[in-house]
């Protein structure tokens, strides 16, 4: 719920321009109530798997970035 | 102008320009896995130092610092501009081709592959404009010679070019997804790993000490360290401001997490065969619609404000607080001698530095960013959903052909039904993902938040896709053999 109300706080600056962020909103939350939230197993596979997905790209890249190194001693 | 057309710009250029062909045979798994990391690694490999810039420290320092992270764009280095103008112009041409700004038909042949030099093109021109407003600014140095700066164009221009056709290599079938997807993935992953464990020793302070670039092996450092106490090491582990600290990774990774948590939230909605009795099956639409795309045109739009007023400030005002152009725009000011903000009007767009400084000095920044944030997501979301081939009208003429309907409808009424959960989903999405980068923007991220946002969505959104191919060819592959890893997806 809190992600919520923080949605209403940040669109209530526009809110007293029109009427259409208040039915946005309101739009909104009656969609996020109706969704299919994760549950904790479900949520904690899906970190994982974009975890180890991430770790990996990033460690190859990052020995990529690595053989940059001595590179930048010799050219600048 | 009747009959003319802005795609026809491109016809003199269609010959001219190297285009990728699309595979005539089906491109297997373990190749587009390969394919796609490869060109990944390319464009990381290509972040090469710039030669021929003048080796003393410029007065102009990046002015768009804050936006680097997004388009995986490394200051001083060949991808100076990273794959931005490659994404704004696919983005920006594509939205007034569907706003039917720009005239397209994009069921003939010949149109489409107008429309795709046009926007090679675009992007090429982004490229050679960028680079030469850098240069007349003064960012690589003032007073360089005419061998300098056409050593940097080609430099710039010619690294740009090559990005262009690494990218159109995955977006031919070579790979998976979009090549800047993939790219933008690699590269925000990339940079996770190398501000967390990051081993190389920068120097930080003018007595020579240097620090470790990635926050986890600077706390093990500093705990040992002979300059600092103990206690004193774990502290600056936290807070230290002029490299990546433990407190900004750790807000990094929650940011990534909630985004994880945001993806995985969906409308399941019933369906049924209209062909076998009893098939029922659920039909899931993602809050997340429009993936991260509405967070990625938000910050197009940003780019494009602030090199605009960059270009005015420096080029015609040469950043003089007198001159009328900063009067009204606000000018650039040096901090800490690595960062370049700008004042008034233009920082209302500038995301703060640290929460503190953004309290104190700039209040109205958090409700205009916040603002613009919001509407330009919101914006583009709803109007991506309605053009992008995964539309309500698209989605029911799919159902049609794979004879399926939402339970209880009739078949007639599934567009108007889709009609009326797909645009709340995407925009709603839209509004929340640019609430999450908004927040973490504002606690000094300088960027890092949008770029964890971009990435953790679009390499969610990359699994999704690889583990479905890799579905669909029967686990068919030597790569997963090879790593031990039968359907882990």
């Amino acid at each position: 719920m809190a992600r919520i109300n923080e949605k209403s706080q940040g669109a209530s600056q526009i809110e007293k321009l029109t009427d259409a962020p208040l039915e946005f909103v309101k739009e909104g939350q009656q969609f996020l109530a109706k969704c299919k939230k994760p549950d904790v197993k479900e949520y904690t596979k899906i970190v994982r798997a974009v975890g180890i997905g991430f770790v990996a790209v990033g460690v190859i890249g990052y020995a990529i970035k690595l053989v940059h190194i001595p590179i930048r001693y010799l050219i600048v | 102008m009747a009959g003319y057309r802005l795609v026809d710009v491109a016809k003199p250029f269609l010959p001219i320009l190297p285009e990728v062909e699309v595979s005539y045979e089906k491109v297997s798994f373990d190749d587009k896995v390969v394919y796609t990391i490869i060109s990944g690694l390319i464009y990381l490999f290509g972040q090469f130092p710039l030669a021929g810039i003048s080796k003393d420290e410029s007065n102009v320092k990046d002015p768009i610092f804050f936006l680097r992270g997004v388009f995986g764009a490394e200051p001083k280095s060949l991808l100076e501009f990273g794959i931005f103008p490659i994404i704004s112009s696919g983005l920006i041409l594509q939205l007034l081709a569907g706003l039917k700004v720009i005239s397209v038909n994009f069921k003939l042949q010949q149109d489409r592959e107008l429309f795709q030099t046009l926007t090679k093109l675009f992007a090429l021109l982004q490229y050679f404009v960028l680079t030469n407003i850098f240069i007349l600014s003064g960012y690589y140095g003032e007073n360089l010679t005419v061998v300098q700066i056409g050593v940097l164009n080609l430099q710039l221009v010619g690294a740009g070019f090559i990005a262009i056709l690494l990218t159109e290599v995955v977006d031919k079938g070579f790979g998976f997804a979009s090549g800047t997807m993939t790219i933008n993935t690699m590269v925000i992953a990339t940079s996770l790993v190398a501000d967390t464990f990051g081993v190389s020793q920068i120097t930080v302070d003018a007595e020579g000490h240097k620090e470790a670039q990635g926050a986890i092996i600077n706390l093990v450092q500093g705990m040992r360290s002979k300059h600092r106490t103990f206690l004193g090491g774990i502290v600056s582990a936290f807070n230290r401001d002029y490299l990546p600290n433990l407190s900004t990774t750790l807000i990094v990774l929650a940011i990534g997490a909630t985004v994880c948590y945001l993806q995985s939230f969906r409308l399941d909605l019933p369906i049924r065969s209209t062909k076998a009795r009893g098939v029922n099956n659920v039909y899931p639409i993602r809050l997340l619609h429009v993936g991260a795309l509405s967070v990625s045109f938000s910050y197009v739009l940003l780019t494009y404000i602030h090199i605009f007023a960059f270009a005015l400030i420096h080029l015609v005002a040469k950043n003089n607080s007198q001159s009328i152009i900063c009067k009204v725009l606000g000018h650039y000011e040096t901090v800490n001698n690595i960062l370049y903000t700008p004042t008034f009007p233009l920082s209302l767009l500038t995301p703060p530095r640290s929460l503190l400084s953004g309290l104190f000095e700039q209040p109205l920044t958090f409700v205009v960013y916040t603002g613009f944030m919001l509407i330009t997501g919101v914006w583009f979301a709803n109007h991506w959903q309605a053009m992008s081939g995964s539309s309500a009208r698209d989605i029911a003429v799919q159902f049609k052909e794979q004879g399926i309907t939402l339970t209880g409808r009739r078949e007639q009424s599934v567009a108007k039904e889709l009609e009326k959960v797909i645009p709340v989903a995407s925009t709603t999405g839209a509004a929340l993902l640019a609430l999450v980068t908004v927040i973490g923007e504002v606690l000094g991220l300088k960027g890092k938040a949008a770029a964890i946002v971009v990435g953790v969505a679009t390499g969610f959104s990359l699994l999704e896709l690889i583990s479905m191919d890799y579905q669909q060819t029967g686990g068919q592959s030597a790569l997963a053999q090879v790593l031990g890893a039968p359907g882990r997806f």
